[in-house]
């Protein structure tokens, strides 16, 4: 005689750990799926190509103008947006508390300026055309008219 | 024959082109400026002597402007208890400075600073959630570091490939108040540091002092000596915050000479060990003020201070720490007092 296993015969607490390990699952495939990024700057400041390694300086606060005198101006995608999470983590190696922690400590201490955040990639091109010396990271899939930098030769990472 | 420009209506001209000019100029700066406010503030508990005690910390409000492309201002104000205000809270101004970026990153800052003589002065001001620990460190209670100086600093930072800094700061000393310095001579603070590897930071400090005698000090003890001082402090650290691994060294050398007592040497260490696994962060803090029996400028007891804690970094705004803390002094006479607590924070960036 075939046995049907009852719904509410199983035990809450394994409903509850299965639950769980759902949720644990689905959050190791979310940190690993990484947005593919570009970089964006104004006509003015930034040169055409950066190594990793400069860009990172830059994100960094380390440097306060581009070779050109322009004083730098950030701008990040929102840490909670899939490309905010990625300038974090490609980027900087941190997570996206940490990007906000490391520049609110920079900007607490009077060493850098504060970059700008923003929610979609269409207020931060805006931003970036408009600003002189911004420097951004974007979704490379978003058609940007904005000028768009080489990163180790590369045009999106 | 009628002047085309008679003076009433060149003035007429010139007027309107003075408000169109200041219009366009102050639309320019309206736009060149941008303006934050921040704060953070923390809740304190201590179990101690059989005696559990609440407390509210600091207050800090904390503003930064950028005036213009090369002017910016950072203020930091704080509202603390204090036992002698009527009200038992008192305002007190941390930092004002006007930062003038001259060129790339070299700096020139006017105003009150935190004195860059260590690394912990320089980074963590009075934002609780920055801190490692609940408390800083033993030696800024006893008035070893000079922590606010008023005055003119020149600064760089983040020059070549091992990320060279530089402070050279002229301005009171600790004799002073905000407003005036008794002494015909400045303190001077140089530093220097540098970042050999990603994420690690190691200085140098130098700070001379002249201090008048009967002068009331910033942390409000008044100089024990009959005769002026001469105060010098010789300061290394080194600071390594990794994803993981977390270290922070300090350790300063003071003379603090006068004509009867010398130049006795006295000395003021710590170390702070973490290991950050995701949002908790388990520490040690190991500390030792080997103060000079003929110290005439701090207390004159050594001290020993033991920590073990836990932090918990809910986000980069919200921070729950735990600790137990031991501190030994020995007293005069020989006799060792001990004291023991368990510590508890809640801090908040808002």
């Amino acid at each position: 005689m075939r046995k049907h296993i009852e719904l509410n015969r199983i035990p809450k607490t394994l409903i509850i750990l299965f639950v769980l390990c759902q949720m644990l699952v689905f959050t190791a495939f979310r940190q690993g799926d990484d947005a593919v990024i570009a970089v964006i700057a104004n006509e003015k400041g930034a040169p055409a190509s950066l190594t990793m390694k400069e860009l990172k300086t830059v994100l960094q606060g380390e440097k306060q103008r581009w070779p050109d005198g322009t004083r730098i101006s950030i701008a990040f995608m929102k840490t909670s947006t899939p490309v905010g999470s990625s300038t974090a983590r490609k980027i900087l190696n941190s997570s996206g508390d940490q990007l906000n922690k490391l520049w609110l400590a920079l900007v607490f201490q009077g060493k850098a300026k504060a970059p700008t955040f923003f929610s979609t990639p269409q207020e931060m091109e805006t931003y970036v055309n408009t600003t002189a010396g911004a420097i951004g990271i974007i979704d490379a899939s978003f058609p940007t008219k904005a000028r768009v930098l080489s990163i180790d030769e590369k045009k999106s990472f | 024959m009628k002047h085309i420009f008679s003076i009433p209506r060149i003035r007429g001209k010139a007027f309107f082109l003075l408000w169109g000019f200041l219009l366009v100029l102050s639309t320019q700066l309206l736009k060149a400026q941008e303006t934050q406010i921040k704060g953070f503030v923390d809740f304190n508990s201590a179990y101690k002597s059989d005696r559990l005690n609440f407390s509210l910390g600091e207050q800090d409000l904390f503003i930064t402007s950028d005036v213009s492309e090369h002017i910016s201002f950072l203020g930091e104000t704080v509202f603390k208890y204090s036992a002698t205000s009527p009200t038992k809270f008192d305002i007190s101004v941390e930092r004002i400075v006007m930062n003038v970026n001259y060129y790339g990153n070299h700096n020139i800052l006017f105003g009150k600073h935190h004195t860059p003589v260590n690394y912990w002065n320089d980074t963590y001001h009075h934002g609780r959630v920055f801190f490692p620990t609940i408390f800083r460190p033993m030696m800024f209670d006893q008035g070893i570091i000079p922590l606010h100086t008023t005055g003119v600093r020149l600064q760089g930072q983040n020059l070549g490939n091992l990320r060279f800094g530089y402070d050279l700061l002229v301005g009171n000393g600790v004799a002073s108040d905000d407003f005036s310095d008794p002494n015909k001579g400045k303190s001077l603070t140089a530093a220097i540091s540098c970042k050999p590897v990603d994420k690690m930071k190691v200085g140098l400090s130098y700070y001379y002092d002249e201090i008048p005698k009967g002068a009331t000090l910033h942390h409000n003890a008044t100089l024990k000596s009959k005769k002026d001082v001469v105060q010098q402090l010789f300061t290394g650290y080194l600071a390594y915050f990794t994803n993981g691994f977390e270290f922070l060294g300090e350790s300063t050398l003071a003379i603090n000479r006068n004509d009867s007592t010398g130049s006795p040497l006295s000395t003021a260490s710590y170390g702070y060990m973490g290991y950050r696994y995701k949002k908790f962060v388990p520490y040690i803090k190991l500390e030792y003020l080997g103060l000079n029996s003929k110290e005439v400028l701090f207390a004159n007891h050594p001290q020993h201070n033991y920590l073990v804690g836990l932090r918990y970094e809910i986000n980069y705004l919200t921070v729950v720490k735990l600790e137990y803390a031991k501190t030994e002094t020995h007293a005069t006479g020989g006799a060792m007092v001990n004291a023991e607590s368990f510590n508890f924070q809640f801090a908040i960036g808002f």
